[in-house]
């Protein structure tokens, strides 16, 4: 008797976690870290869709910038037979062996943001990533176009690019972007270029030198919003104008961009944006169903914001700008 | 005659004519590029002296109020290597206690939530005592200074991460904006701030017996004990000024961009402090150090700087253009250079005088 009730709870056993097995799918996470508000909207965004998806587990890794944290995670994801792997990998190189690990363990992989130098070699299932390229000829196409808006379509006009950190996708990408933006506009020169590294400081203290050795700047473009941020304060110090003397146009949409648009400090912020959920949930439901996405990568719909309005401002893909001031108060980030 | 023979070698020989030399020779060829580098006027709008010389001394004021510091703990034969993190910690915890309200992204407002003498005097306190820890490791633990700073190396900057929950707040509130972006006898105020510092440390160790301590302990730390000097309560007041002077420091950094960026802040100024005290002159081992030769040397980190941002050299070969000159100038001061470099001196004389002493070629 004591054997066949340990046989009826050892058989119950099985089926309740074989229920639970097929009923929860188990979503695994490795992100690179909290670098910036960025990639913390990013990350709030993305693990708030999956936890709060019904039948779905989450299994988040923060690897705090380090590459041997995300490969561990990822060999622990492998041995924790999830059903799915986001991933952005921290660097470009080095993910041969552990993402080849993933594809024998037949776990179908979403590539996210970043993608590795090796995603030639490997399979997966989708991916998603912001457009750096497309987002640089935004820049300067909003600034071309919102020039001749102002009637100086053929006033000779002085560019300058502050550049992201060196080497860094977006600021490889932005670059090539910003460049090809400009081919459009001949009476639009580039004076300065120069690497502000993304940040506040950096900026300020880039936009503060040419301002002293450039003779005239009409135009910065700056590959972050930070960076731009950064170079009003510079551009009032000198007893300029910012967003009137010299157009600054920024990219990501960080809120504080958003402000400073409405206060007329900056004139334009191109977005790329982190909230990444309302792609990844569909295409894991839609891959649960069979379906495939093939193997490009996939760009979200992304808005120009800016002190005006109704700017045609789209490189490869049309976009039309929408006034900052309208939407500031549903920004979440 | 004889006298100021001897006055030229021991100028030849000294670290810090050398690191002046390069310091005049940058400027040199700023000026032969572009005279107007040298251009200073006046701005009416901020009611500042405004061009690239002050620009200079203006941004190198982080480093060289930490630099401050790093020369005594060097001087100890230390390093620490906890400061950058230090500088984004006292940012963090100063918009924390303005933007105590913050739990969503909303409008920067000229207001503070926590009084402003906290705003400014907690960060100082916490970096102070976080310095006394630094110390309290090496002094009375026994630690290695470069491992005992590694930890709050480390843990600092997720330390400020989790003081604004990861966020960035921006304040507009104008009190704070003096610090990094106010000006005083038409200087900006950083300027101010760095020359008070630097006079106060000067007095500190160099009219009170405070400075030899320091390089006794530096020196032979068992012989300043037999002594009678409590190397333990040395090594206590350095780390803790440091950790005082990196707070300070962090408070111009971030009343400059009015924000703080725990994830940029202070990135790499463990490095440029540590440069910046060795460019001027003193030796890593420990003992002799000379704080005039560390602003300067700090000035001429600044100068590469402002030359590259100036001059639009492509950011790909900014790196190496800065480690081209970083290492003329340790070169130039290296102990075998310097000494030819005052044979050289001696020589010129000894030709000029005849029997003018024993000179080896």
């Amino acid at each position: 008797m004591k054997k066949f009730l340990a046989i009826v709870l050892a058989l119950a056993m099985v089926m309740a976690l074989g229920v639970s097995a097929f009923a929860d799918l188990k979503v695994a996470f490795s992100q690179i870290g909290q670098e910036s508000d960025w990639r913390t909207a990013n990350t709030d965004n993305l693990c708030a869709a999956i936890e709060g998806h019904e039948g779905w587990t989450l299994i988040y890794d923060d690897a705090q910038q380090k590459q041997e944290n995300q490969i561990k995670a990822l060999r622990n994801f492998i041995t924790q037979g999830v059903d799915y792997i986001l991933f952005t990998g921290v660097v470009n190189t080095g993910w041969d062996e552990v993402l080849a690990e993933v594809n024998e363990a037949e776990i179908p992989l979403i590539l996210i943001d970043r993608m590795p130098e090796c995603a030639d070699k490997i399979e997966y299932a989708a991916a998603f990533g912001g457009d750096f390229v497309e987002e640089g000829r935004r820049q300067t196409i909003w600034a071309g176009e919102y020039l001749k808006s102002l009637g100086r379509g053929d006033e000779e006009i002085a560019v300058a690019i502050m550049e992201g950190t060196t080497g860094a996708d977006a600021q490889v990408g932005r670059t090539k972007g910003n460049l090809e933006g400009l081919e459009k506009y001949p009476n639009m020169k580039v004076v300065a270029q120069q690497s502000g590294n993304f940040t506040r400081a950096e900026g300020q203290a880039v936009m503060e030198s040419w301002l002293k050795s450039v003779d005239k700047i009409d135009v910065l473009i700056a590959q972050n919003d930070d960076m731009g941020l950064g170079a009003v304060d510079a551009i009032k110090a000198a007893g300029l104008v910012p967003g009137k003397d010299i157009i600054i146009v920024g990219c990501d949409s960080v809120k504080a961009a958003f402000e400073a648009i409405v206060a007329g400090d900056m004139n334009a912020t191109i977005e790329c944006t982190p909230l990444y959920a309302d792609f990844v949930v569909p295409t894991i439901e839609g891959l649960e169903a069979g379906e495939t996405y093939g193997r490009d990568v996939l760009h979200p719909a992304e808005g120009v914001y800016d002190c005006v309005g109704g700017i045609v401002c789209g490189g490869e893909v049309e976009v039309t700008s929408t006034l900052a001031a309208d939407v500031i108060d549903a920004r979440v980030y | 005659m004889k006298k100021k023979k001897f006055d030229i070698s021991s100028i030849m020989q000294s670290k810090i004519t050398w690191a002046v030399v390069a310091e005049i020779l940058i400027l040199l060829v700023c000026f032969i590029i572009r005279p107007d580098f040298f251009k200073i006027s006046y701005q009416p709008t901020t009611g500042m002296l405004y061009g690239s010389l002050i620009d200079i001394i203006n941004r190198s004021a982080e480093i060289t109020i930490i630099a401050m510091g790093m020369t005594l703990v060097i001087a100890l034969g230390g390093t620490d290597l906890s400061v950058g993190a230090m500088v984004a910690l006292s940012g963090a915890i100063a918009l924390k206690f303005m933007r105590w309200d913050v739990l969503v992204y909303n409008t920067p407002g000229d207001y503070t939530v926590m009084p402003y003498i906290l705003v400014i005097l907690v960060p100082l306190l916490v970096c102070t005592l976080l310095g006394l820890f630094n110390g309290f490791m090496i002094a009375n633990i026994g630690m290695q200074p470069i491992i005992a700073t590694l930890i709050l190396m480390v843990c600092g900057r997720g330390v400020a991460q989790i003081c604004t929950n990861g966020k960035q707040f921006t304040t507009l509130y104008s009190p704070f904006r003096v610090i990094g972006q106010g000006s005083l006898f038409c200087l900006p105020m950083p300027i101010i701030i760095t020359a008070v510092i630097v006079v106060l440390v000067s007095l500190f160790v160099r009219k009170t017996a405070f400075g030899t301590m320091v390089e006794s302990v530096g020196i032979n730390p068992s012989a300043s004990r037999l002594s009678g000097i409590d190397s333990k309560k040395i090594i206590l007041i350095v780390f803790a000024l440091t950790g005082l002077l990196s707070a300070i420091s962090g408070l111009i950094y971030s009343s400059r961009i009015m924000s703080n960026d725990s994830n940029n802040a202070g990135i790499n100024y463990e490095m440029d402090a540590i440069l910046a005290v060795v460019i001027g002159g003193t030796n890593m081992s420990g003992g002799k150090f000379s704080l005039a030769g560390t602003v300067i040397g700090s000035i001429i980190i600044r100068t590469i700087v402002t030359f590259v941002y100036y001059f639009g050299i492509v950011s790909e070969a900014t790196m190496a253009f800065k480690a081209l000159i970083i290492i003329v100038v340790i070169v130039l001061q290296s102990e075998p250079v310097r000494q030819k470099m005052a044979k050289m001196g001696k020589k010129k004389k000894a030709a000029d005088v005849p029997k003018g002493g024993a000179v080896s070629a």
